[in-house]
């Protein structure tokens, strides 16, 4: 049996909408495995996003457990969270998230930074970056990228530390359907070849086949 | 170093290579503006002050003035105290002065002015006066029947004080002298202009037009004024003076100047607010660029601290880039405030009633402001910081609140 990376145990969350409190996570639980694709479906605020938001750190459930690699990270001091997802965790964003006065070589070094010297790290992110086919754009500024340019330094840059799990928020959501199929493909890659664990929300039924998992949100529950 | 200490530097680095130069450029040149108006107030009360104290010492008192002991009107040996004094080192000049008790007519207008008998080239020594002639010529040793009045006795439509004085009287022109029952008539043999109001109220004549105006009066003074060879060391030189066991009163010029010591006293009460007041702006503007500049990169904190930045680098940075614009302003705003207002006013000095004044900025003064803009400026940049790294993650990259 693989080793057990992401146990989540009945997680609550409540977030305000104007003068409306929204029950977004109503009792959620699952375990993920090591080698795991699990890709989170949903309607439109099903919640599927704010659980990932839970399990990438950038966000706390009301009550509930959720053990990363073996440690509790609710209740964890933020200094500790912050290192987690700097050394266990890769997150891309929908929107990409890419700073924009670094180019894509900086935005993907820059997380290594803080752990490795500058000269590793840029060994690192050329790697990287030929690796998701954007070897030719490594000087380029994000506003000189495409969509699936940027999600590809995205992705590139969740790996850099070499992270357990990688979570990805619809990284395709606005992406052509040419570069999402490129980014399925590198992501289905990670998770092949380098047995990189994957947690991905999507709407889109056709990355399903990309999946060993699937887990249907409705109104804030599995179903 | 850990390696985490090079994030903001490395932040900064690719800020100020690919940020908008037009907004860095704008940032720079509030900073050196703010700059330039913290050092701006101060070196112009600093130029007042300067320039009244040196008004005072070489126009008016000397450095040191000594008066008769109490209970006397005059010194006596006048000759005796005035080489013991020159024996001392430090000071370089005397010049014994008799106040004449007289009163001074110019055709119809007759008047109290401060009459002043002096040994000219003793004089000399002590006072710029005849370096500050605008009509006529010094007075000579040997003058018996001429005098030398200030710009504000002999009036003209420019002059300031032209309603109280001889509206417009010119070399040559004669003035009466009266004391007591007597009175002496004396030509205007120069008219000086030293741009110090209380110095242009006096007139100078020669202690020989004195001895003769009053026999017997040979070898006396009311009053010594010297000039030493180091300003601010009236004290020491004063203890001297007493050591050496010359009678008399001694005042440091602030203390003799009287009226202006409490002006100048003024101007630093003055020059400490209007200080204060400047490094409030300074703040505020610092505070204002750095909040717009913060909060406009609302997304990029979160996007930092959601890959794991910790939030005391991210301040770091910004504390860092706040230190780079206040320097760079300081450069710019040095370069403005010397290399443009400084020569202007230079060539174009403030034309008060001392004096022209140019600015004047002492070094200590200077580097103390630096310093206060500089840590102003942190303080001003990490508050921003601070508000913006305290948002959750999801609401600094979305840019809710």
């Amino acid at each position: 049996m693989p080793n057990k990376i992401v146990s989540v145990h009945n997680i609550h969350k409540f977030y305000e909408s104007g003068h409306v409190k929204v029950h977004a996570l109503k009792g959620v639980s699952f375990d993920l495995h090591e080698g795991d694709f699990l890709i989170i479906k949903g309607r439109n605020g099903s919640g599927k996003s704010t659980l990932l938001r839970q399990l990438g750190l950038l966000d706390k459930p009301d009550s509930g457990t959720i053990h990363l690699l073996d440690e509790e990270v609710i209740q964890m001091k933020e200094k500790l969270r912050a290192k987690m997802r700097l050394t266990k965790i890769g997150y891309i964003f929908q929107e990409y998230a890419l700073l924009s006065e670094l180019t894509a070589l900086e935005n993907v070094m820059l997380p290594a930074m803080l752990l490795n010297k500058k000269i590793e790290c840029e060994k690192r992110a050329h790697r990287l970056l030929s690796k998701v086919g954007m070897e030719r754009r490594i000087k380029s500024l994000p506003n000189q990228l495409s969509g699936g340019e940027k999600q590809k330094v995205a992705i590139a840059r969740a790996l850099i530390n070499d992270p357990k799990v990688i979570f990805a928020d619809e990284p395709t959501a606005n992406l052509d359907t040419q570069a999402a199929n490129s980014v399925m493909k590198i992501l289905k890659e990670l998770n092949k070849h380098d047995n990189h664990t994957i947690v991905m929300v999507t709407h889109e039924p056709e990355e399903e086949v990309f999946a060993n998992r699937i887990i249907h949100l409705a109104d804030g529950k599995i179903i | 170093m850990k390696q985490e200490f090079k994030i903001p530097f490395f932040l900064l680095w690719c800020h100020l290579k690919r940020g908008n130069k037009w907004t860095l450029s704008l940032i720079i040149f509030l900073m050196s503006i703010a700059f330039i108006n913290l050092i701006f107030v101060n070196s112009l009360f600093a130029g007042v002050i300067s320039n009244t104290n040196k008004q005072v010492v070489n126009t008016f008192t000397g450095n040191i003035m000594m008066l008769p002991p109490d209970g006397e009107d005059f010194f006596k040996e006048t000759s005796q105290i005035k080489t013991d004094l020159e024996s001392i080192d430090k000071i370089e000049a005397v010049s014994p002065q008799i106040i004449v008790p007289a009163s001074m007519k110019y055709k119809n207008v007759k008047g109290n002015w401060t009459i002043l008998a002096v040994d000219p080239e003793l004089e000399k020594g002590v006072t710029n006066i005849y370096d500050n002639m605008t009509e006529g010529e010094y007075l000579s040793p040997d003058d018996t029947d001429q005098i030398i009045i200030g710009r504000q006795i002999a009036g003209g439509e420019e002059v300031e004080m032209n309603a109280f004085s001889f509206q417009d009287a010119k070399v040559g022109d004669k003035v009466t002298l009266s004391f007591d029952s007597q009175s002496k008539e004396f030509t205007i043999k120069g008219i000086f202009y030293t741009k110090f109001l209380e110095t242009d109220k006096r007139a100078f004549i020669t202690n020989k037009a004195f001895n003769e105006m009053f026999p017997g009066s040979e070898n006396t003074a009311t009053s010594f004024i010297m000039k030493i060879s180091k300003t601010g060391e009236e004290a020491k030189v004063i203890e001297e003076i007493k050591a050496k066991n010359i009678k008399g009163k001694f005042y440091g010029w602030e203390e003799a100047a009287g009226i202006m010591k409490a002006i100048t006293k003024s101007f630093v009460s003055i020059n400490v607010i209007m200080s204060i007041v400047g490094i409030l702006i300074a703040a505020v503007t610092i505070f204002i660029v750095i909040y717009i500049d913060v909060t406009s990169k609302r997304q990029q904190v979160g996007i930092l601290r959601a890959i794991g930045v910790r939030p005391y680098l991210i301040n770091a940075t910004y504390i860092l880039q706040t230190v780079v614009y206040s320097l760079s302003g300081i450069a710019i705003g040095t370069a403005i405030f010397f290399g443009l207002i400084v020569t202007y006013f230079k060539a174009y000095p403030f034309s008060l009633p001392i004096g022209d004044v140019t600015l004047v900025l002492e070094y200590a003064d200077y580097i103390m402001r630096l310093e206060i803009f500089v840590w102003v400026s942190m303080l001003a940049g990490i508050i921003p910081s601070l508000l913006v790294t305290r948002v959750k993650i999801l609401d600094a990259i979305w840019g809710n609140k």
